[in-house]
């Protein structure tokens, strides 16, 4: 029984250590969460207990728009309001998009790197690759210029656009995988006479399904965490995402004080939906993550 | 095949999508016509809202009002204008105006104002010319502004100052005459000793006898301009439309010293605190106790349960009491599809008809001189005595205007950023001002 | 493990030329992107950095003009500056906080639980995470302020302080991506033959030697991954300057991103942010290159 732990003194350090980690992970959240409770008009008298003194949802009322808006000033808000729903429909939409299309794109394109032959391949493997070296606050001015020449300011085509088509990062990260598998399942399936498509479908993909997670996982996060592009593109009510509209919300007010209460409503609104993603799938996230460096 | 279905389906829904939501706008016909106004101050929403009402009461068309906060405002105009889908009509600053009319955003109005024969004399204080850029007008005055002091009451009292202490205020740059002396006497530590007794600690300090609101880019126009001011400085060679800023002008150095030298003394809330703070609050929960502030925020004094505040003439400086007079327009933008229609519109603004309706919501001095003091009557049969405001707008030789240039955005930006130095005695306006005035006037130049 | 670049096996001369057809199919999405997102912008940003042009008006010829004003652009060498002590803070504190997390984490073999709740900031958008912590941190009601005021310590403006908030911006970003760099790290170190450390124990060294000698070394490879891909990503710090400094105060948080945005699209100087942003390329270009060749050195190390 080497392997169990010892009881030691640097056992008991590592151990507080990982509580104080964990602690300061996880507390603003809890702390957001709270403040999302408190009338904006307590904020300072109740500024450090851990439960409010006295809790309120008029916050989320305030911030989903189903409050009046004498309601909001009475609370001490500036009467602004999210429409909450709208802009979680489009932030769903946009990551959803975002994903589908890099995953799918970049499977394509990372089996035919790794499996087809022809003149150039690697050369041009590169060339894509180099690609990732491109700040993308180079490629945002001229980007912009192009939507905007395309009519597409202030619709999802615009804000979607440069995002579907190429990742390079997922061509490679797939690319690597598709190399570490075995080739011999599909050579047998090509002598069956299957074609390279249903090769692609049948045998590669589902070997794939761990990394394709993966991706997925990453893809998506960067995706429901873009800013700066959606906020300079999407800046009408029908297309914006959730970020530039809490962003801007946060923004409303310079010379009055933040509407702290009303920005941890939202806050909080904006993180349940991940916390009950980590809850359900946390062990599989966790898992799957692991892939991205080492594979 | 389900995948190549998926993939071609999805690919369809982004183009659809794309497509549904990148052509709206535009088609209507004949005298159904909507047009879009935008403005950026909350307080005024219900004002213009009932405006308009009465314009689409009166003339069959209809107006849709966009508001957005100031930052998100003028961001939201450039976009627009840069993509062609700006409002038909935007509530214009004489900050901005310049470059939007230099690069055709604007259209101009002067052929309008002359055939509807518009008395341009009926606006206060002469703001109607601040919107002729090379002949060609962009707006008409819809409101007007002057800043003034505010005062928390019961700190006043507590320091043993009337209403009458505070009319007759003066300042100068070298000893700050008796208002300096007021904002050390209003300055209290956590023990309760005052700024101008000995034994102030200034490291904890329970009340600052001056309230800091940060940004006001190279104006200062609620911060600082009157004080500079009143020392005779001028912001511009030449104004409207000067070529050169004279921020290394000794008043200014001087004038901006003398607060630095406050800040260091612990009488003005350090701009560390006030920065994540924001003026309204600092004021409200007696962390500062007196202010100079804007008309445009009356309402937010007169009416905060907080605190009981109140309102007082700027100090007279060495060259006299010099607030800047500044108001806003309608300007129509070039891109509309209904000229026509944006100037019925414009011209309503600018009308009695409208501006006594705005008088009545009393949150915002109308710029026709007869509505502006029915506002103010407005605000006086709720209890709301804010009368300095107007009589330091006619005062005579007592107002100033904004420094009107091109590039105003960009020249906002570099001072901000030597302002915030200063205000955290980073730099010394000595050595800071002649540095920034220099890189100013070379983008004023390019 | 292979973390570094794979070789596809080599494209023979008994290429198929069936081949050819099905991979234009399959690249044509990549191909499209690639041309329009990124070879395209390659050449008008370069264009547009050689122009005045404001977006309003039609663009006009000035050559290197805007390259000139750069170089005596006190703000731009601001920002490049402001944006290095970010990225090394970032990524050091990141780095190394990282590693030890993961080190924890095996050390006692905590479970997927404890792991999900460090990674959950990752999950949180930039923006959200700018708003959470401008709270928490707020000199007037932040909870951090209250803890230092309450056990009598001095109290800070963290994002309003300009000796502090771009340090407060690095680490308020390493606090989110911690966890995820830890799981990367994790996921090395379970690479790491249990063999390797139980020789260690029995020739007498402790875990802090081991550690050295054995998870460190071993561990190479994967740390220069981790490190040029965190590395990009830290130079683009955008978001939190955007939502809780705004550049502020002074000067003290315009990283290089937020100056270009801000001439780009502020100042609609969209020339001037052109020429910033070919000469930001240049430097990463030059960046991504060194660290690569470092990373070929590790590489040939180890192997």
């Amino acid at each position: 029984m080497k392997n169990k732990p010892r009881i030691t003194v640097s056992r008991l350090i590592e151990r507080i250590v990982l509580v104080f980690l964990l602690l300061i992970t996880v507390f603003p959240f809890f702390w957001m969460l709270r403040t999302a409770f408190v009338a904006n008009a307590n904020i300072f008298s109740d500024s450090m207990s851990l439960i409010p003194k006295e809790p309120t949802i008029v916050n989320f009322k305030r911030v989903l728009g189903l409050s009046t808006t004498e309601e909001s000033l009475a609370a001490g808000g500036n009467g602004q309001q999210l429409d909450f729903f709208l802009y979680l429909g489009n932030s769903l939409l946009f990551t959803a998009v975002v994903v589908a299309c890099q995953v799918t794109f970049s499977a394509l394109a990372a089996y035919t790197f790794s499996r087809l032959r022809f003149r150039g391949r690697d050369a041009l493997f590169t060339v894509f690759l180099s690609g990732m070296m491109i700040p993308p606050i180079f490629s945002m001015l001229p980007n912009f210029a192009l939507v905007r020449s395309l009519g597409w300011i202030d619709s999802f085509a615009g804000i979607l656009a440069p995002y579907l088509l190429i990742t390079p990062f997922a061509i490679f990260f797939l690319r690597q995988f598709f190399l570490g598998i075995s080739r011999e399942v599909e050579e047998a399936a090509r002598i069956d006479g299957a074609g390279r498509f249903q090769i692609l479908t049948r045998i590669v993909l589902p070997m794939a399904s761990g990394p394709l997670t993966t991706l997925a996982i990453i893809q998506a996060v960067g995706a429901w965490n873009e800013y700066m592009w959606p906020q300079l593109v999407g800046r009408d009510d029908s297309v914006k995402l959730l970020n530039v509209a809490v962003a801007a919300f946060a923004k409303s007010s310079p010379n009055s004080q933040p509407d702290w209460a009303g920005l941890m409503a939202a806050a909080s609104l904006q993180v349940i939906p991940m916390l009950i993603l980590l809850i359900i799938f946390g062990k599989k996230i966790v898992s799957s993550l692991g892939f991205s460096g080492v594979k | 095949m389900k995948f190549k279905k998926t993939a071609a389906l999805l690919s369809a829904a982004v183009l659809l999508v794309g497509c549904s939501t990148g052509g709206s706008g535009g088609g209507e016909s004949g005298d159904d016509v909507t047009l879009t106004y935008s403005l950026w101050d909350e307080n005024q929403l219900p004002a213009y809202q009932s405006c308009t009402d009465a314009f689409t009461e009166k003339t069959g068309i209809k107006v849709e009002i966009t508001q957005s906060a100031w930052d998100d405002y003028w961001q939201n105009i450039t976009t627009d204008l840069v993509t062609g889908t700006a409002p038909d009509v935007i509530t214009d600053h004489v900050q901005y105006y310049p470059e939007l009319a230099d690069n055709g955003q604007l259209l101009d109005i002067s052929s309008y104002v002359e055939a509807d024969g518009i008395d341009l004399d009926q606006y206060t204080g002469g703001l109607a010319d601040l919107w002729v850029k090379d002949g060609a007008r962009y707006g008409l005055p819809q409101d007007w502004d002057t800043v003034a002091l505010v005062y928390n009451v019961a700190a006043a009292e507590a320091a043993g100052y009337t209403a009458d202490d505070f009319a007759n205020l003066t300042w100068n740059p070298t000893d700050g005459g008796t208002f300096g002396k007021a904002i050390a006497h209003m300055s209290i530590d956590k023990n309760g000793v005052r700024g101008d007794e000995p034994g102030f600690d200034k490291n904890n300090v329970q009340t600052y006898g001056w309230t800091l609101e940060t940004g006001g880019g190279v104006v200062g126009q609620s911060q600082w301009s009157w004080s500079a001011l009143s020392t005779g400085f001028e912001y511009l060679d030449k104004n409207p439309f000067g070529t050169k800023y004279q921020l290394d002008d000794q008043r200014l150095i001087d004038t901006l010293t003398w607060w630095q030298n406050q800040i260091a003394a612990g009488y003005v809330v350090p701009r560390e605190q006030a920065g994540q703070l924001g003026l309204v609050p600092e004021m409200e929960q007696n962390i500062g106790a007196m202010v100079s502030d804007g008309s445009w925020r009356i309402t937010t004094w007169a009416e905060s349960t907080a605190q009981e505040f109140a309102f007082a003439p700027l100090p007279e400086g060495p060259e006299g009491r010099v607030t800047i007079i500044n108001g806003l327009a309608p300007s129509i933008t070039a891109s509309t599809k209904h000229p026509d229609e944006a100037w019925q519109l414009v011209k309503f603004i600018g009308s009695t008809e409208c501006q006594n309706l705005v008088a009545d919501t009393g949150v915002v001095f109308p710029a026709i001189t007869s509505a502006a003091e029915r506002s103010d009557e407005v605000r006086t049969s709720k209890g709301i005595d804010a009368q300095v405001f107007l009589d330091e707008a006619l005062a005579e030789g007592g107002t100033a205007y904004y420094p009107i240039t091109l590039h105003a955005t960009e020249v906002n930006n570099e001072a901000q950023a030597v302002i915030d130095e200063i205000q955290e005695l980073k730099v010394t306006p000595a050595e800071a001002l002649p540095a920034l005035n220099d890189r100013i006037n070379a983008i004023l130049e390019g | 493990m292979k973390p570094t670049l794979m070789k596809a096996p080599p494209n023979r001369a008994t290429w198929r030329s069936s081949d050819v057809p099905t991979a234009l199919l399959y690249l044509t999405p990549a191909l499209l992107g690639f041309a329009v997102f990124y070879a395209w912008p390659l050449f008008r940003g370069v264009q547009i950095s050689l122009t005045d042009w404001n977006l309003l008006s039609p663009a006009e010829w000035i050559g290197a003009a805007n390259y000139q004003k750069l170089f005596t652009d006190p703000l731009f060498w601001n920002a490049l500056k402001v944006t290095a002590i970010y990225v090394v803070v970032n990524i050091g504190s990141q780095m190394i906080l990282g590693l030890g997390i993961a080190v924890l984490m095996q050390r006692l073999r905590i479970g997927t639980g404890t792991q999900s709740a460090i990674l959950l900031p990752w999950l949180i958008p930039n923006v959200t995470v700018a708003i959470v912590t401008l709270f928490m941190l707020d000199p007037n009601v932040g909870f951090v302020n209250e803890v230092l005021d309450y056990i009598g310590a001095s109290t800070h403006s963290f994002y309003g302080n300009s000796d502090l908030a771009i340090y407060t911006i690095a680490l308020v970003n390493t606090w989110r991506n911690m966890g995820y760099t830890a799981l990367l790290f994790y996921a090395g170190i379970q690479t790491i033959s249990p063999d390797l450390y139980e020789a260690a124990a029995l020739d007498g060294a402790s875990g802090w030697r081991s550690f050295w000698s054995i998870t460190l070394p071993m561990l190479r490879p994967i740390t220069a991954l981790i490190l040029v891909v965190s590395m990009i990503g830290s130079f683009q710090i955008f978001d939190t300057v955007s939502v809780a400094t705004d550049g502020g105060p002074g000067n003290a948080t315009r990283v290089i991103y937020f100056y270009i945005y801000q001439k780009s699209f502020e100042e609609l100087n969209m020339g001037y942010g052109a020429a910033m942003a070919v000469v930001l390329f240049a430097l990463i270009f030059t960046f991504s290159l060194l660290q690569l060749r470092a990373l070929r050195a590790t590489e040939s190390d180890v192997n």
